[in-house]
């Protein structure tokens, strides 16, 4: 991370605060209809996609419902979930749209995502030991952390976290590496455990379950596409997350360099972890806007859609301190991130080595 | 309809599963608003169809509302919500029509005053159109009939009539047969609200004594006295109903005092959505509503501050304004954003305790 002094730290918070109170005074009935708007658009696709579904017997029929109602949940889960649970929309005082009472269409229970996303995740962002979102407890992808030989399997372990994200992101609380550790008790997450078993059987017991069994002549069709649908949300959100986090410019941090922070070091620190991905307008929407993760980790509350026409401030910003402003094609950010994995997975010594090279 | 129950709850619990909503047909609002507003599940709607200027400054607003809404009583009051420039804003609004009009027709009617800086009155007299559709609560509040029959006196002051106008003609309706005196106060006959239907119920029911008061139409302004309250024939028998401005209200409770009458025969109600109370300093009452709990403010110091020095142990996280862990509903008062500055306004919504400073009496959902 670049060094900047106190005054500099200051006077960089004062930047984004003001881009920040622009866009709070700026609130109002814009952001209250494209809200609805996505939340109309993935009613109709999901209703549309279980409608189709039974349909599904003919193929063109099963395409469109699987991306159909894989749209809807990406939608559900990306642009509204996980926005709305920011608190992004809370000043509409809508119920419908209330950070701490929205419950979200997957397997991780809000309360629990409120907790380690909203609370652990961005306030202690890429701090290794403390951000237990950097590498989900399963990848090793900074020297921070030592290298143990079952690391060389990461790969595997990363295509199953991508495949399975919904439930890796259920069970996250768990902190499976702590248990193991003895660090807590399975006692303790006991409570956790039962609204694991509560809200991942709700979502099995409607995709796997109660559909399929409603349309029973052609149930396989339906568990099918409705597996197909979780698949491609899982593949893309956990596609995006790691764009936003482990590329190979985003940083890492100490909890040593962070203690007793100023709220400008916390801004830089934010910048400096994360990284964006350009792309369409759908790209956009479709990623809940963590194609600007810097912007949403700088401004986590604010309407996410707002983040496309706040970048060129904050990146004129970043300019002005000499931050660097991670940015790049979905692409290219993606092999990044597959390189870093490939690259942690080997003891330090060949891995520089092969970085050398 | 004993089955109908039990099948409803069932649907309740599979809509709850398969959209992760407490209250399932809310899933489809975002669909039905654009076909009928009124088939909205997430809250009770009701249409305007009407809008009837009553003063310069008093409108009356003729609601439907769909056919879910409980209906009220004559005295009662709604909360109302609108959607300001994507904001939903809750006040809370005296019926002015009677029960007997909702039965026949299915319309309510508000009447409602500008309030001077106030947001949501004045949005409403000035963009409130037919056809809209806005929120609104079960009916509720104890300003009702008597239940027995018994002499009667009302005493309102300009916009306070609302209510009582719904209860002087539901007990016109049912022949309530003791004598019925209303003193009105108004700054100038121009300000009389519902005159008409005032002097329609004169007409046609003996029993009812109307005085106007016109307390601004000399120089030399005119406050209730016991020159008005002499000329109610048996006062002291009197079963009072209050309704108006503080000072109103205040003169009017203790001159009933000195004529004997006790409290428990003064029936008071609110008069309008309180004005901001901002005064420009930190400080006052916190009152969390749950725990029943009180604390005094500390100059500077947020809620969630002051909410643990109350032993209460509300959810929280980052403590900085980030992560939105610590939201709650705020019921009344005003309190100021410690980050941005910005002072909120004085009704209910949601707050984040460890950035939000009390301005004054504060109501805390906790």
């Amino acid at each position: 991370m670049i060094k900047l002094t106190n005054e500099q730290l200051d006077a960089l918070a004062k930047d984004l605060d003001a881009i920040r109170d622009e866009a709070l005074a700026d609130l109002g009935e814009r952001d209250a209809k494209y809200i609805r708007k996505i939340l109309r658009l993935h009613r109709t696709l999901e209703v549309g996609g279980r409608v189709m579904m039974p349909f599904g017997f003919i193929p063109p029929v099963f395409v469109a419902a699987v991306a159909s109602l894989g749209l809807a949940k990406i939608l559900e889960n990306m642009e509204i979930g996980h926005n709305v649970m920011h608190g992004q929309y809370d000043w509409m005082n809508d119920p419908a749209l209330n950070s701490q009472t929205y419950e979200w269409d997957t397997v991780c229970t809000s309360d629990s995502w409120r907790r380690t996303h909203n609370y652990e995740h961005h306030t202690y962002t890429n701090i290794i030991g403390k951000d237990r979102d950097y590498g989900y407890a399963v990848l090793r992808l900074s020297d921070d952390q030592k290298w143990h030989p079952a690391h060389s399997l990461q790969f595997i372990n990363y295509i199953l976290l991508t495949v399975f994200f919904q439930w890796g992101v259920g069970l996250h609380e768990l902190e499976t590496e702590k248990l193991r550790s003895r660090e807590i008790r399975l006692r303790d997450k006991l409570p956790l455990i039962k609204e694991f078993f509560q809200k991942g059987g709700r979502q099995a017991f409607k995709d796997y379950v109660f559909f399929p069994l409603l349309t029973l002549p052609v149930a396989p069709i339906v568990l099918l596409g409705n597996a197909g649908a979780n698949l491609i949300r899982n593949l893309w959100a956990s596609t995006v997350i790691f764009c936003g986090h482990f590329t190979e410019q985003a940083e890492t941090f100490t909890e040593e360099e962070c203690e007793g922070e100023s709220k400008g070091h916390w801004y830089l620190r934010q910048i400096s972890g994360s990284s964006n991905f350009t792309g369409g307008l759908w790209v956009h929407i479709l990623s809940g806007h963590l194609s600007h993760q810097i912007e949403h980790h700088v401004f986590p509350d604010i309407p996410a859609h707002r983040y496309r026409e706040m970048a060129p401030k904050v990146q004129a910003i970043c300019e002005k301190y000499g931050i660097t402003y991670n940015t790049g094609s979905f692409g290219r950010q993606y092999m990044t991130v597959l390189r870093k994995i490939a690259h942690y997975s080997l003891p330090d010594r060949v891995r520089l080595k092969l970085q050398a090279a | 309809m004993l089955s109908s129950n039990p099948i409803k709850k069932s649907l309740n619990w599979l809509g709850r599963q398969l959209f992760n909503q407490e209250n399932p047909a809310a899933f489809f609002d975002p669909l039905v608003t654009p076909i009928n507003p009124l088939w909205i599940r997430g809250f009770t709607p009701a249409q305007v169809q009407d809008i009837i200027t009553e003063t310069a400054d008093t409108k009356t607003f003729v609601l439907k509302p769909s056919n879910r809404w409980s209906g009220f009583e004559a005295g009662q009051h709604v909360n109302l919500s609108v959607d300001i420039d994507g904001v939903r804003y809750t006040r809370t609004f005296s019926l002015s029509s009677t029960p007997a009009r909702w039965a026949e027709d299915g319309t309510i009617t508000l009447t409602i005053k500008r309030l001077p800086g106030g947001l949501v009155t004045n949005w409403m007299h000035d963009n409130l159109k037919a056809g809209t559709v806005l929120g609104l609560s079960k009916a509720f509040g104890d300003f009702l009939v008597p239940t027995s029959v018994e002499p009667l006196l009302f005493i309102a002051g300009g916009s306070g009539i609302t209510p009582i106008l719904s209860l002087l003609e539901t007990l016109e309706k049912d022949h309530y047969r003791a004598p019925v005196a209303l003193l009105y106060f108004v700054r100038t006959q121009a300000d009389v609200i519902g005159a008409e239907r005032l002097y329609a119920l004169r007409q046609r029911w003996p029993a009812f004594n109307l005085q106007v008061v016109h307390s601004q139409e000399d120089s030399k302004p005119v406050y209730l006295g016991e020159q008005h309250l002499d000329t109610i024939p048996g006062i002291k028998a009197r079963l009072c109903y209050l309704c108006g401005p503080k000072g109103l209200m205040d003169l009017a409770s203790d001159l009933l005092g000195k004529y004997g009458i006790s409290d428990d025969r003064i029936r008071v109600t609110f008069f309008s959505a309180p004005a901001p109370v901002f005064t420009g300093e930190s400080g006052g009452l916190v009152t969390f509503s749950r725990s029943g709990k009180e604390v005094e403010a500390d100059d500077g110091k947020a809620l969630l501050e002051l909410a643990e020095t109350a032993k209460l142990n509300p959810k929280y996280g980052c403590r900085m304004g980030i992560c939105h862990q610590c939201k709650c509903t705020k019921t009344s008062g005003t309190v100021v954003n410690s980050l941005t500055g910005k002072v909120s306004s004085p009704g209910e919504e949601q707050i984040q305790l460890c950035i939000s400073v009390p301005q004054g009496p504060v109501t805390i959902e906790l």
